[in-house]
């Protein structure tokens, strides 16, 4: 493994070197049009170095702005500013793609699409990656306090265990209508796409049993700092959070539900009105690399789209090699992709602020 | 005459482009739905029967108003006293305490509230130093404490400001003529001091009572995700929900509804004014 790493690494150098690797900003702006690229991603999303490595690579300047939502974001994109490139979810990317709001990728200018991890080749929102590159993706699960829980009661009763009272008080759950509406229904083994509003209406009296019994926190990323230091016992988590809880305190345990999960992934695209989609697909490109996509990895927890990064990190001398969170849950047929549905998510939007206004 | 008026013109573009359109995009909003494929636009009064006809957003609205009333009376009780010991002090004191009471709000309020949630957490400072004395920790984060805490924390200065500056307005000849009169302290305060300054304690109560009320980041932060208030409920409706209309509706809703108490407070004031006029 470790030749590859090293073959890995000289490949990139000899790559980098071939790009020229002191680049000015004006051979920039000779050869993409233009030598600033404006990126559009989730706050706390990227390796420590991958902005100013891209940028001292290719002589560029890159302006980043954050969002927390993709909602928030397609409200900006509506609004009309323009970005380079974009890292919404899947379901978002399905709308943006309905709506022509994205320009087509030249797959030519992004060679290192074939290093695509498994997992995230073929998603249902974009199958042969005509519009979009995989950044991370991930499952969403529980983590809990083996000291606290007992590992057999999580793995029996998987999303139950929100409702059974002896942890009332004890419990996160993420404050987002579509995790705890996944979360609801595969608890009752309904699809996480249902249309059917008996199955919503169930899912909905689920969560408001659960607001009503367990006196739940509903945290975003509070989440993280919280479960590190131990505050609660169980908490429903992204993956590649869990991965960072995990790393930082060993009595934490991750579980994924058998009754199925969200299988999500948060991919780059290159809005419709994107000044520079030249130096957009460069940046993706740049994204895909090895190096680059080792460093988001490493600083972010969550899975790598590249497979040889995914492979050597979850390998056992890897650094998230006893992470039993890191490496997401492929193939099985109880997890599911988010389809867009705007009117059933305004529907669950407010069904939402309902559960948590009901006391 | 006519110069200065059209001097004003300015204003009063501004205040079009900036109040006025704003306010009849809302109602155009509240009162429409985002229609068919035939009509894109189609009136309606469902946004608002939707919003009066649900539990759970009644009792949204009556935590709000409950907290906004809390926190307002807080005020007023914490804000009287303080700008009436600043009032009575010399120019040069005053202007010291002024300066005090205003800096915090210098800067910017979401800052000072992530300050108070770091203060206030399971692992906080203040739980730190009662560990000391080996009691607690003591849950404040997350509960109705909390943000009523933040809400005064924030609104308070207001309430200080408008009080001090209807008693630093008010003529001591008052004062002098309630003593020859034979009125104690107690009884000059209570039928001069205190209705002299009564419009100061009215606009004050505008001030802290409309930000409470509406406020959205502050039950967020402080309350915690369970803590909706009606300011949630919009914001979701705009941000997560995209349903604009319905955000609308209960926007204008809580229009009214702050109308009317602001009518009714300003009624309440008129009365007890007259009385200590002493006509």
């Amino acid at each position: 493994m470790k030749k590859i790493i090293a073959l890995a690494l000289g490949a990139a150098l000899l790559l980098s070197g071939c790009g020229g690797s002191n680049s000015s900003a004006a051979e920039a702006e000779e050869k993409y049009g233009s030598s600033t690229l404006k990126l559009y991603n989730w706050g706390e999303y990227m390796g420590e170095n991958l902005i100013s490595n891209f940028e001292d690579e290719f002589g560029v300047k890159v302006i980043v702005e954050y969002f927390d939502s993709n909602e928030m974001m397609y409200t900006k994109l509506q609004a009309g500013d323009a970005y380079d490139v974009l890292v919404p979810s899947d379901y978002m990317i399905e709308r943006l793609i309905s709506e022509n709001m994205l320009q087509k990728l030249d797959l030519s200018k992004v060679a290192n699409i074939s290093n695509l991890a498994e997992g995230v080749k073929h998603l249902p929102y974009d199958p042969d990656n005509t519009y979009s590159a995989p950044y991370f993706w991930g499952n969403v699960g529980i983590v809990y306090n083996h000291n606290n829980v007992d590992p057999a009661e999580v793995e029996k009763l998987g999303y139950s265990i929100l409702k059974d009272e002896t942890y009332k008080g004890r419990i996160y759950v993420y404050d987002s209508e579509r995790d705890s509406f996944m979360m609801a229904l595969k608890a009752l083994g309904y699809s996480m796409n249902t249309e059917d509003e008996g199955e919503v209406e169930a899912a909905y009296n689920w969560l408001l049993e659960m607001n009503n019994t367990m006196d739940p926190a509903y945290v975003t990323d509070e989440v993280i700092d919280g479960m590190i230091n131990g505050n609660k016992d169980i908490a429903v988590v992204y993956s590649g959070d869990a991965a960072t809880i995990l790393d930082e305190n060993e009595d934490m345990s991750f579980f994924l539900p058998m009754e199925g999960t969200n299988l999500w992934s948060d991919a780059m695209v290159i809005p419709a009105n994107a000044e520079n989609p030249l130096l957009a697909h460069e940046f993706i490109n740049y994204v895909l690399t090895y190096d680059a996509s080792y460093d988001n990895s490493e600083t972010v927890g969550y899975p790598s789209s590249n497979q040889e990064v995914l492979d050597d990190m979850s390998a056992a001398d890897g650094i998230y090699g006893e992470n039993e969170a890191y490496l997401p849950r492929t193939d099985y047929d109880k997890d599911e992709v988010f389809e867009d549905n705007p009117v059933l998510k305004q529907k669950l939007a407010e069904l939402w602020i309902k559960v948590k206004a009901s006391h | 005459m006519r110069q200065f008026r059209n001097m004003a013109m300015p204003y009063i573009v501004w205040m079009v482009v900036m109040i006025v359109l704003p306010m009849l995009l809302i109602m155009l909003y509240a009162f429409t739905d985002q229609g068919n494929d035939v009509a894109t636009i189609r009136f309606t009064l469902e946004n608002f029967t939707r919003f009066f006809s649900d539990k759970v957003f009644m009792s949204v609205l009556k935590r709000s108003l409950y907290i906004a009333v809390v926190t307002t009376v807080i005020c007023i009780f914490l804000g009287y006293p303080i700008a009436y010991v600043i009032a009575n002090r010399s120019e040069k004191s005053k202007m010291f305490w002024i300066l005090l009471i205003t800096l915090p709000t210098w800067i910017n309020m979401l800052v000072r509230t992530y300050a108070w949630m770091g203060i206030l957490q399971d692992e906080g400072i203040i739980n730190w130093l009662l560990g000391f004395l080996g009691i607690g920790p003591i849950t404040m984060i997350h509960t109705t404490f909390a943000v009523v805490l933040g809400m005064v924390y924030n609104f308070v200065p207001f309430m200080i400001l408008q009080i001090y500056t209807a008693l630093t307005k008010m003529d001591k000849s008052f004062l002098e003529a309630a003593s020859d009169l034979g009125a104690n302290k107690v009884q000059s305060f209570l039928r001069v001091t205190l209705p002299l300054s009564l419009p100061g304690v009215i606009s004050g109560i505008t001030l802290v009572f409309l930000p409470a009320v509406s406020s959205f980041f502050i039950p967020k932060l402080l309350g915690g995700g369970q803590y909706v208030l009606i300011g949630n409920v919009i914001e979701t409706e705009f941000l997560t929900s995209g349903d604009w209309n319905f955000g609308s509706a209960i926007s204008l809703a809580m229009a009214v509804i702050i109308m009317i108490s602001m009518y009714i407070t300003k009624k309440v004031d008129n009365d007890p004014t007259a009385n200590g006029k002493g006509e």
